[in-house]
């Protein structure tokens, strides 16, 4: 069985359906990612996934567990773990305390603090601004302290939300560099981008939702060759 | 002499504090001015002495008030703060002043609306120091809020569950998103402020040795002044700001006299509110959220 199985997923806001009948399954080892326009319900999937909006109908099972209704902490408890869009970092907290905060949860302090010192050895930027507010941070070491936080709580599926919005190409190049290597050393990866070409490029399966609905999926290559994604949402960004 | 007062106004500052550090919890974390601490505050009080009277020792009397107090306020949680999320912050803040009527009128109804004396529990014992006379009970008092007052200060900066107390001060929606299970946090924050303001009206009715339904409408006042003046939502304004305030009433008091504690006590509060609007400890108001 795949490691996450949401099958026909339906979320609404009130009366406002956000998502309609939404399956998408992850296997254990892969990049998946979700694209779509503004609006199209992308990053309510994902806080669904996570339990932090309630499901109308449909499930969400995860490594055999169902978790359609079990509460976010239960899930991070599983091995999810949600980067959010606009990072969210924690002002009033250090860098470092943002990184403890990942790992909440755990109580291996032993490991918590080996694997803080692995994310410092990675993010040099990081370790050097470890007991200044987070708020000192530029976007670009803003989003690595979230990934950071994020693998702090050592999850088995990270799912990323629009990690890239607002980072520099370079920066841009180095998340996806980082999201290609964390996923090499065993993580499961859930991303949702507008970067669409870079997204599709990295993806072992890729899902786009319009407007709340699946309109395409299957193998990354044979949808960025689709003239319906070019025309949708390539197009714009390469220019014709 | 001016030591002596400044000792007693420590004592009765260590009072406010507490009281000041349980808004200041509600305030900083769950956004919510909680009126019923000032009658936690008195029933931590008027229920040690109503388990003493019924011949309860000190020791068991005060657990059993802290137990009440905070199932109290536990109800206080479920029924005039947990409905109400979402809506008005003011909706809140009445229903928690109507659980303070409630109180005062339960406690009223029980015990009469009269001051009662509470027995002297170490009647004799004073330590003198120079000039100085110091009661035990009012020493032990003094030492047990600092120290309970640092506790929580080191569990706020220190620990994660600080850390997860503070994220949702921050943001409630993040909160969520970092799987913090804030169902389970928002109750044990209610126990904990209502834990040191009940601590704060047994340790007035064991130093002052009276207790009354009323008694926590005035200390009550004096806690949020305490909590303002020192700024909102900072431990160690609380802190300052409750020694302040004990440390102007008994010097004025006694310097200047009675009838005039109340006008010399708030014309200090609000002089340093126009000098530093932010309050001694608070931070100025940032300009990035605009
Ligand atoms: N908290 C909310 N309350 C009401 N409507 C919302 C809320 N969040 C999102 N929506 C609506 O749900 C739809 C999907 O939004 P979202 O999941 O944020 O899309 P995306 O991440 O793909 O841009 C949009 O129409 C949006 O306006
Ligand atoms: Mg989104």
């Amino acid at each position: 069985m795949a490691l996450l199985e949401v099958s026909a997923l339906s979320v609404s806001y009130g009366r406002v359906a956000a998502l309609t009948d939404v399956s998408l399954r992850v296997q254990e080892g892969e990049i998946v990612t979700v694209l779509g326009a503004n609006g199209a319900g992308k990053s309510t999937l994902l806080k669904a996934i996570l339990g932090a909006v309630p499901v109308k109908g449909g499930g969400i099972a995860f490594a055999d567990t169902d978790l359609t209704r079990a509460a976010p902490h239960k899930r991070m408890g599983a091995g999810l773990v949600l980067v959010p869009e606009g990072r969210r970092i924690l002002i009033s907290l250090t860098v470092e305390e943002n990184l403890l905060l990942g790992a909440h949860m755990r109580r291996d302090t032993a490991a918590i603090r080996r694997e803080m010192d692995a994310i410092y050895g990675r993010f040099s930027n990081l370790a050097e601004r470890r007991h200044m507010l987070a708020s000192c941070l530029s976007g670009g070491e803003q989003q690595m302290l979230a990934i950071g936080r994020a693998m702090m709580a050592k999850p088995r599926l990270m799912m990323l939300d629009e990690p890239s919005l607002g980072l520099s190409p370079l920066f841009v190049e180095k998340l996806f560099d980082l999201i290609c290597e964390l996923n090499r050393d065993g993580l499961s990866v859930l991303l949702v981008e507008q970067n669409t070409g870079k997204a599709l490029k990295v993806a072992h399966a890729a899902t786009v939702l319009e407007l709340g609905r699946v309109t395409m999926d299957g193998d990354p290559k044979a949808l960025a060759a689709d003239p319906r994604l070019q025309d949708a949402y390539l197009g714009g960004a390469g220019g014709h | 002499m001016v030591a002596q007062q400044i000792v007693n106004g420590l004592m009765l500052g260590a009072i406010y504090m507490l009281v000041a550090v349980a808004f200041t919890l509600a305030i900083g974390v769950l956004n919510f001015l909680n009126f019923s601490l000032p009658g936690l505050f008195m029933a931590g009080g008027m229920l040690a002495f109503g388990l003493m009277k019924a011949g309860w020792p000190f020791l068991l009397a005060a657990a059993g008030a802290l137990a009440a107090a905070a199932f109290i306020s536990l109800l206080v949680e479920r029924f005039a703060y947990r409905p109400m999320q979402g809506g008005d912050p003011e909706v809140p803040l009445v229903s928690s002043l109507g659980f303070l009527v409630l109180l005062e009128n339960l406690m009223l109804v029980q015990f009469g609306s009269d001051q009662q004396a509470f027995p002297a529990l170490l009647p004799d014992l004073n330590l003198r120091l120079g000039g100085l006379v110091i009661g035990y009970a009012q020493l032990a008092s003094l030492l047990l809020s600092l120290g309970l007052v640092a506790v929580l200060s080191f569990v706020l900066a220190k620990t994660a569950a600080g850390r997860r107390i503070r994220t949702v001060a921050e943001s409630r929606e993040t909160a969520l998103l970092m799987g913090i299970d804030i169902a389970r946090l928002v109750p044990q924050l209610f126990v904990a402020s209502a834990a040191l303001a009940a601590l704060a009206g047994i340790l007035f009715a064991v130093n002052y040795q009276q207790v009354s339904p009323f008694m926590g409408e005035g200390v009550g006042f004096k806690g949020v002044a305490a909590m303002i003046v020192g700024g909102m939502g900072s431990i160690w304004g609380a802190v300052l700001g409750g020694l302040l305030i004990g440390l102007a009433e008994v010097v004025s008091i006694s310097f200047i006299g009675a009838d005039v504690v109340n006008i010399t006590v708030y014309g200090l509060l609000l002089l340093i509110l126009i000098v530093r609007p932010q309050g001694l400890m608070g931070r100025a108001p940032s300009r990035e959220k605009l």
